[in-house]
């Protein structure tokens, strides 16, 4: 034991064992979840304080976004006809799209990335699927940890399932992504469970 | 170690709230509601008090998120705005107890009187829960910033705008007051169930 070690049980009269032991068991007490109310009062509070925009006063402004790419897209056709009768002789026989070229792969992208995060969370879905069930008896702070994981994923899916058509794709990804991201440290949570029941 | 450490949140969630994004603002309730809860509630007892805190806290957390700069965790950031509140209601609370603040923070409070120590009893000893609550506010307070939260002494001085000698006696105490539950949850189990004698 070092000379600082032995100074500090001196000081607290508890061997360093003792301290580990109480840092442990304090460490381990559940924690407790607010009323659901709570949320409800902060929002209230905030946007009477003007602190958050609430989606419904976001929405026009996506609308317009929306509308203006539009006209923008209605404009190229309109100002560069001999670029897209160009386009679409080449692709005669192949379908034609008026979507410019440089949106069309924006929008790709985007899509490609939310199609990703869904099908990453369906194959997460799976992969918990295909765990043993829970055992009966569990350690109190992991389960606290799974039962938190679950109800930030409810959480998410409330918003998804009720306010997904209000959403831009931006929101949708950072909503897709966030699930995706939950999922993981559940399943690594519920492996971790498994594999501790196992041995 | 500190809950509020395991939470990870995507940067753009961050980004987002800090434009005041009512969804972005939900998720980080969702995150990190439980944690600042429990960490209210073990400072104040009393839920309907942890409740308006953890208000306070995530109101706050929606006014200065924008001069969040990333340096320290989202977690860490938001774990001090949570122990600065309630540290802050512990003071009134005193103020309005007349407590004597002369020397700052006086231990003498209802739970630390001498006729509500840790009971003897071993299944009482037994439940760190309560006998958390026979401490001091204060002591208990320095207890869970240093040996949950991972604060140093000089860290929880700051916070209470106190010495770091302050924090070491105020933890020392509480140890005295602890002692007795940890050498009873030490001792061997006989062959009847209970504890060893003695209590």
């Amino acid at each position: 034991m070092s000379r600082d070690e032995k100074d500090e049980e001196m000081i607290y009269g508890l061997t360093m064992e003792q301290r580990g032991d109480l840092r442990d068991s304090l460490a381990a007490l559940p924690e407790t979840m607010p009323p659901r109310a709570v949320w409800r009062r902060i929002k209230e509070q905030a946007e009477a304080e003007g602190l958050i925009s609430s989606p419904r006063s976001r929405r026009p402004s996506t609308w317009y976004m929306g509308g203006g790419l539009a006209v923008a897209a209605m404009l190229v056709i309109v100002i560069m006809p001999g670029r897209f009768e160009a386009t679409d002789s080449a692709t005669e026989g192949q379908g034609f799209s008026v979507v410019p070229e440089m949106q069309a792969s924006t929008q790709a992208i985007e899509v490609n990335t939310l199609q990703a995060l869904m099908v990453e969370s369906r194959q997460l879905e799976s992969d918990l699927r295909s765990l043993p069930n829970e055992p009966r008896v569990v350690r109190a702070g992991t389960q606290a940890t799974i039962v938190e994981l679950e109800d930030r994923i409810a959480a998410i899916d409330y918003q998804l399932s009720e306010t997904a058509s209000q959403m831009s794709q931006q929101d949708k990804e950072i909503f897709w992504r966030e699930r995706v991201r939950l999922m993981k440290s559940l399943v690594q949570m519920r492996y971790a469970q498994a594999q501790r029941t196992a041995f | 170690m500190s809950k509020f450490a395991d939470i990870q949140i995507d940067k753009a969630i961050i980004k987002r709230a800090a434009r005041g994004d009512a969804r972005a603002h939900e998720i980080l309730y969702r995150a990190f509601a439980t944690p600042v809860y429990s960490l209210c509630l073990r400072f104040t007892r009393v839920p309907a008090n942890a409740e308006d805190l953890v208000q306070e806290t995530f109101i706050e957390i929606m006014r200065s998120i924008k001069n969040f700069r990333g340096e320290a965790a989202v977690g860490s950031w938001i774990r001090r705005i949570a122990v600065t509140k309630s540290l802050m209601f512990l003071r009134s609370a005193w103020t309005s107890r007349s407590q004597a603040l002369a020397d700052g923070f006086d231990d003498m409070t209802a739970g630390d009187n001498l006729s509500h120590g840790i009971s003897r009893h071993p299944d009482d000893a037994m439940d760190l829960d309560a006998a958390l609550a026979n401490l001091s506010d204060v002591s208990r307070s320095v207890v869970w910033l240093h040996d949950v939260e991972g604060y140093t002494h000089k860290e929880i001085a700051a916070f209470m705008g106190k010495s770091e000698s302050f924090s070491k006696s105020q933890l020392s105490r509480a140890y005295q007051r602890l002692k007795p539950m940890l050498e009873v949850a030490q001792q061997p189990v006989s062959a009847d169930g209970a504890a060893a004698q003695g209590y």
